[in-house]
């Protein structure tokens, strides 16, 4: 039975290898001042989840994703994620004090507007803002009525090329906050940089809209059809009548989409009887992006909040010191308690433990500082501090197996190495079954589970690592040192060989 | 076979504690089987009886609804209930937890969503001024009526393929009977932690959920500790000289064994989740920690007794049922009613060298499989002429 584990230069190697590396990671994340991506269960923030209301398409998903991410940083808030979990959408903004503010910007559906279009404009780059948001009037000659554009019912064009408006080139456009329903605005235009429109006070908002897709005239030109909801379409009609033969500028998002002229091919007035039609120089994508923004707002899908977090910067810290001192608390219980009952063996835990924090730590903060991880919530806290029962089950697997050895009378010596190959075998296929839980459910689950099933995952691998990197070279070399009686496990009380073996 | 464990002891006998400590108590875990099998169903009997009558204490997770929290040293539930209603908010319910952190919890989810929006920011604002802070400081958690129900069923289908793949685990590893008496252990332990839940009306949260998902791997982990010792004793029973120890005995001989290290896994194991429910939810008022250490209690209590008391006598029955162990139990009362290995005998034959005792392994799950499909003859010629092939 040639047992050697290993060679006595191998297993020096392994230790002070081990030991340099989680001790010198530890040290390089803290000297670059890295630290672990804290959850916002624990630094403050928002988190909320969006669930589709109706049944999406994954490219829909990803535009949602697009359009939350642009609103989200439009903000001005960093380090906000927006991620699909299956089929949700999660926005979590950590870190900011005023969370209900930004939740309410976040989570508004995007309003859609129909104003009428006064006059145009071009873009100046020395604009200034004007005092709240104030707009002087059009130029008469430049009013874009329907006297001044002068409809030809034949071709659906306006005979008259009305010029732009200088009077507003130098003004900047109006701001979000300025951007009311009741007030004039002045807007960009999506696809015609260059050119700004001055618009009217809103007369309908984008709930009269039912439904608004992409279709193709015979000669293949796309357009958007729409149709309208029962109490919409009086009110669209109101609306084409105030702007017969003018244009109405479709606003969302502070974004003019489209600016249509009211039913050019006609000499007066009739119904649309709850449907439309929307033509003009469009792309596929444009006309896509222009049914989407009529029909969702400028989402593709309809979202319902399923669940909103808020979280005070105070709270998040009490929860923090609250799990980290838990996790400190009950690492000490353990500590104490395989000291008292290991005696000397309880230092090769202590030592292993001290090596599995760093190297732990040093990961994590690694990690912190990449999107590769779910952030360190409480959730996670809990995974890791769980695991401590399993790290320290391992040695405790081992030193049992060491005693067993050590009292069917082999030597210390034997022991380690025997005692080892057993427990070996045993950690592995426990660990298997603690690892294969927490990948499942970090695959499968929604929501605090998956980082708590990745912070478990992850100590369960360091346990296995360190059991044979640094458990395994520092007990066999202990084991080897000296003389059976000095040898340093022996103060281990159960580690005494001879006794009681053959009565 | 029930009263097969008197061992003769050696030498000076020491106290309990220290016997557990070498590894040679002599408690009869197979043969008292019926004791822990009653007391188990006993609880689980009550906790199902409880379920159907009181059913669960739902979180809002579950039901949907909002709750807010403050640090609030110097306010009262009084002054808390009272600055919400004035803003409100009907039928809330205050509650507070650790020393200073007051929650208020109310089902509003029937509002539409700017008035939700607008009733949610005043309520803060209220409980901050409550607490003599800004809103800012104050935490909140709206959640629809089907979101804990979605986070629920996503953790059955984990729990559900979890389930196939250890089980699939275990019977490669070590053998089918292991995995199904694993299996049925950890079922058990499912079962006790939702009587328990029900029984005392703990409430139920998504963290509940996960917790209870960290239970069952435990459970089985532990299992598998405990069943790796098995397979170690009994890899050479059938050919060891002393070829008069039953299955059974086996078993109870790794149980005596591990049982130092199923104490103090079961211990490292229970201390931090202490720590966590005791420091981090009771003097600190982390709710979360406190749901996850409390579901982590009951469960990792539930899972160290499973191991122990109902995984390994399951394991002990199922196995005692293949021929050739029932043959070997038979010729063990015969032969000799009362003895068994010392545990010194024992780790010496269970140390006999890994490659031998894989071997055995190995052929005795192709046995196991032909002889099922058989009549189980009772341990006569065929079983005997097989072992004499194996000499």
């Amino acid at each position: 039975m040639a047992q050697q584990v290993g060679s006595r230069r191998n297993l020096i190697v392994s230790l002070v290898l081990t030991i340099a590396i989680a001790f010198g990671a530890l040290a390089a994340t803290m000297t670059l001042g890295w630290g672990p991506k804290l959850g916002l269960d624990l630094a403050g923030g928002l988190s909320v989840v969006y669930k589709p209301a109706t049944p999406a398409s994954n490219a829909d998903m990803q535009e949602v994703v697009t359009v939350l991410s642009n609103r989200v940083n439009g903000l001005g808030v960093s380090g906000a994620t927006v991620n699909l979990q299956g089929k949700n959408v999660v926005v979590s903004v950590p870190g900011v004090t005023d969370a209900r503010a930004v939740l309410k910007e976040v989570g508004q559906t995007a309003q859609l507007l129909f104003r009428p279009v006064l006059c145009e404009t071009s873009v100046d780059k020395k604009t200034t803002p004007v005092a709240n948001g104030k707009l002087p009037a059009c130029g008469a000659q430049y009013l874009m009525t329907a006297a001044n554009l002068a409809v030809n019912t034949s071709t659906g064009n306006p005979t008259n090329q009305i010029p732009l408006d200088p009077a507003f080139a130098g003004i900047r456009s109006t701001s979000p906050q300025n951007d009311l329903k009741k007030n004039e605005v002045l807007l960009p235009v999506l696809g015609s940089p260059g050119v700004r429109l001055v618009l009217g006070p809103a007369q309908l908002t984008g709930k009269a809209v039912h439904k608004a897709q992409v279709g193709q005239t015979p000669a293949g030109a796309w357009l958007v059809n729409y149709t309208l909801t029962k109490s919409g379409s009086p009110a669209w009609d109101k609306v084409a009548q105030a702007n017969f033969h003018a244009e109405v500028g479709i606003e969302l998002d502070g974004v003019v989409q489209s600016a249509p002229l009211i039913l050019p091919n006609q000499a007066s007035f009739t119904s649309f009887n709850g449907q439309g039609q929307i033509s003009g120089s469009f792309t596929e994508g444009s006309a896509k992006t222009l049914a989407n923004a009529m029909e969702f707002g400028s989402l593709p899908v309809r979202l319902i909040p399923q669940d909103s977090v808020v979280v005070s910067p105070t709270l998040g810290h009490s929860s923090l010191v609250a799990g980290l001192g838990a996790g400190l608390v009950g690492l000490l219980l353990v500590l104490l308690y395989t000291i008292l009952y290991y005696r000397a063996l309880g230092l090769v835990i202590v030592l292993g433990l001290a090596t599995t924090a760093a190297l732990l730590w040093a990961i994590i903060s690694a990690l912190g500082h990449t999107s590769l991880a779910p952030s360190f919530d409480l959730a996670g806290i809990t995974g890791i501090i769980v695991s401590i029962g399993i790290t320290v089950d391992s040695y405790i697997v081992y030193f049992e197996r060491l005693k067993d050895e050590a009292r069917a009378g082999r030597s210390i010596r034997t022991s380690v190495d025997r005692g080892f190959k057993s427990a070996w075998r045993t950690v592995l296929a426990a660990d298997t079954v603690s690892l294969l839980a927490a990948v499942l459910l970090y695959l499968i689950a929604v929501g605090d589970v998956r980082g708590f099933a990745f912070f478990l995952g992850l100590s369960t691998v360091m346990d296995v690592v360190i059991t044979w990197y640094f458990t395994r070279p520092l007990v066999i070399l202990l084991g080897r040192r000296g003389s059976e009686s000095t040898s340093a496990l022996s103060m281990a009380a159960g580690l005494t060989p001879g006794v009681s073996v053959h009565e | 076979m029930s009263d097969a464990t008197q061992t003769v002891t050696e030498t000076k006998t020491p106290g309990r504690l220290g016997r557990i400590y070498q590894g040679r108590t002599t408690i009869d875990f197979v043969g008292r089987k019926r004791t822990w099998f009653t007391i188990s169903i006993i609880i689980i009997v009550i906790g199902i009886a409880s379920l159907s009558i009181r059913g669960f204490n739902l979180g809002i997770d579950f039901k949907g609804g909002t709750t807010w929290q403050v640090i609030a040293p110097h306010s009262s539930v009084v002054d808390m209930t009272k600055a919400v209603q004035a803003v409100g908010l009907h039928n809330p319910i205050v509650q507070k937890l650790g020393s200073d952190h007051y929650q208020v919890s109310a089902d509003i989810k029937s509002l539409s969503g700017n008035q939700l929006t607008s009733l949610v920011n005043e309520v803060a604002k209220a409980m901050g001024k409550a607490a003599g802070v800004n809103s800012n400081a104050v935490s909140n958690t709206s959640v629809g009526p089907t979101w804990g129900g979605q986070i629920t069923n996503r953790a059955l289908e984990a729990l559900i393929v979890f389930f196939i793949a250890v089980t699939l685990y275990i019977s490669i590893r070590f053998e089918p009977k292991m995995a199904l008496a694993a299996f049925i252990a950890m079922i058990h332990d499912l079962l006790v932690t939702v009587g328990v839940y029900s029984l005392f009306g703990f409430q139920i949260t998504p963290d509940t959920v996960i917790a209870i998902l960290t239970i069952l791997g435990y459970s089985l982990y532990d299992t598998v500790v405990v069943f790796d010792r098995v397979r170690d004793n009994t890899g050479g029973i059938l050919k060891s000289s002393g070829g008069d120890m039953t299955y059974g005995e086996m078993v109870n001989l790794s149980m005596n064994q591990t049982l130092a290290r199923s104490i103090n896994t079961s211990l490292v194991a229970i201390l931090p989740v202490l720590a966590v429910l005791l420091v981090g939810a009771d003097l600190l008022g982390a709710t979360t920690l406190q749901n996850y250490g409390l579901a982590l209690f009951v469960g990792l209590m539930s899972g160290a007794y499973s191991s122990i008391f109902i995984a390994s006598p399951l394991l002990a029955l199922f196995k005692e049922r293949e021929p050739r162990f029932r043959e070997l139990a038979e010729r063990a009362r015969l032969r000799s009613p009362h003895a068994t290995l010392s545990p010194a005998a024992a780790a010496l034959l269970s140390g006999e060298g890994a490659q031998r005792q894989m071997r055995a392994t190995a052929a005795t799950g192709t046995r196991a499989t032909r002889n099922v499909a058989g009549t189980p003859s009772r341990g006569t010629i065929q079983a005997r002429a097989r072992k004499q092939k194996r000499r």
